[in-house]
């Protein structure tokens, strides 16, 4: 047990789960777009796992891209807005796109992704994320593909992080609430 | 000399109410055919002002130059006729424009949701979903007109001088109010270059908090902020039971409203066991009001927000890997 898995209360999914799942999804998504080229857009950095893993399991032609954007830092009177740090490279208008999240939480973040994106006015716009966390969601985004859904704990790894650390553990693991500080709350 | 500014939510009568005040007290209607007639009286080989004058596009960044020049024009066209004229403005982010300024009385309609929905379905021949939709749409529309040009929230109830809820009043009534409240605060003995001078600039001012009950509703309002998500304050009450002079004795009033998400969110940073009085009014609240979608967040749900963005960690832990801004 190294020192990121001695923060990790209970492993949610091993990797052999996720690699079953996502190749399960990679098969739902090939058969989704047969017969057309979608541009998958990564959304940084919960995606890179994911992502990586999931295009080697879809076995039609495809474009691939990468969208990232500025995350909320709360506690200063004014902590600004949302904004694009990392934009497409790719000309979307008319295309199929799918975005691919590591996990839906409150919405927020692809709510705005997706109406930014739609605004640029692609064909279609549909949503994959490895997994979704109903209970916690503000902004309904709706779901084309979904991995797993989660009870509302914290969870990293396998791309998702906390304060940018646990991101390539090998699994998805439910963080102690030491480690997130809620142990005082 | 006066500037009287009508803010309305759609459905609540505010057209009706400005028109009428306008020849009651025999001021300028300033609505969207008076600034078109004004604007091809100035310029007459200009473009004409847009049809949706008071539009938006849902991102900021994606407005077009012609859609942004519509809307940084009218600021100036209503200043202009308020060199001349006493203005009763309807809409277009008046309350902004003329915000503190002396001279002027800014007023907000509003009405219950339900109450307004019936009105728009009857006026406008919809059905009861197209009129909820419809309400939405434009409330939409208005929070992000204001947000755009002034950086204000629309349901900030600092703006206004007088809220009516037209729930409990006529026309009639609202308007005895309106000049009620003209009479009160002298504001025809202010002279016309007074008003125009103290207008604010367009570019961002300070402004003062919404005034929120609980740090963790500012806290809220600041995340719904920082991502766009347009939001009211504790805009509606729903009465939960009444006595038997039909007088209100029990109500709920969430904390927010999202109007895109057709959304009421109640916050409680009480402990899970003593939240059971809350827990009851919700329930009875969903009973009553079948249509209204709310979401408790408890205190457990907030402290989770708080750490997904790594705000309740350990000093150690922020300290050795605070999240720069880029940071995603």
């Amino acid at each position: 047990m190294n020192e990121l898995d001695r923060d990790i209360v209970r492993v949610l999914f091993d990797s052999e789960a996720i690699e079953k799942r996502v190749s399960e999804m990679g098969k739902e998504i090939s058969e989704a777009y047969k017969g057309v080229v979608p541009i998958l857009v990564g959304v940084l950095k919960g995606c890179i796992m994911f992502m990586s893993d999931l295009i080697k399991h879809i076995k039609i032609p495809l474009k691939m891209d990468f969208i990232a954007v500025s995350s909320y830092h709360g506690t200063q009177p004014t902590s600004g807005a949302v904004r694009i740090v990392k934009d497409l490279d790719h000309v979307i208008e008319g295309r199929e796109l799918l975005v691919i999240e590591g996990i839906v939480d409150t919405g927020m973040t692809v709510g705005y992704i997706l109406r930014n994106l739609q605004a640029r006015q692609p064909k279609s716009i549909r949503l994959c994320t490895f997994l979704d966390k109903p209970a916690r969601r503000i902004v309904n985004v709706p779901i084309d593909f979904c991995g797993y859904k989660i009870p509302d704990r914290f969870v990293v790894g396998y791309g998702l992080d906390f304060l940018q650390l646990y991101r390539n553990l090998p699994y998805v693991g439910i963080l102690k609430d030491q480690v997130t500080g809620l142990e005082k709350t | 000399m006066a500037v009287i500014t009508i803010s309305r939510e759609p459905g609540a009568f505010g057209e009706e109410i400005a028109a009428r005040l306008a020849g009651k007290l025999g001021f300028m209607l300033v609505d969207k055919s008076r600034l078109v007639d004004y604007w091809s009286e100035v310029d007459p080989d200009a473009a004409s002002i847009k049809n949706d004058d008071e539009w938006i596009p849902l991102d900021d960044l994606d407005i077009d130059s012609e859609t942004e020049a519509t809307v940084r024009l009218l600021p100036e066209l209503i200043v202009q006729l308020a060199e001349d004229h006493d203005l009763v403005v309807i809409g277009r982010g008046a309350q902004g424009l003329f915000r503190n300024c002396p001279g002027t009385l800014h007023v907000k309609i509003v009405a219950s949701r339900q109450f307004r929905v019936r009105n728009i379905q009857s006026n406008e021949e919809m059905s009861s979903r197209e009129a909820r939709r419809w309400t939405r749409d434009l409330e939409n529309q208005r929070f992000r007109y204001l947000r755009f040009l002034y950086h204000l929230n629309w349901a900030d109830p600092n703006l206004y001088d007088l809220t009516l809820q037209m729930n409990r009043l006529s026309i009639d009534q609202a308007l005895n109010l309106i000049c009620c409240a003209v009479d009160e605060m002298q504001i025809q003995q202010v002279q016309r270059s007074q008003i125009i001078e103290n207008i604010v600039s367009e570019s961002e001012e300070d402004r003062e908090n919404d005034h929120f009950v609980h740090f963790s509703e500012e806290e809220f309002a600041r995340f719904l902020e920082f991502y766009g998500i347009p939001f009211s304050y504790e805009p509606d009450s729903f009465p939960l039971e009444t006595n038997a002079e039909g007088k209100v004795v029990e109500a709920f009033t969430p904390d927010f409203y999202l109007p895109e998400q057709d959304l009421y969110i109640e916050l409680t940073t009480m402990k899970q066991s003593l939240v059971t009085r809350k827990n009851r009014k919700v329930r009875k609240l969903r009973k009553l009001y079948p249509e209204i979608n709310i979401r408790i967040f408890y205190q457990r749900d907030f402290y989770r927000l708080m750490a997904k963005y790594g705000l309740l960690a350990p000093e150690s832990e922020t300290a050795d890997h605070e999240p720069k801004k880029e940071e995603l």
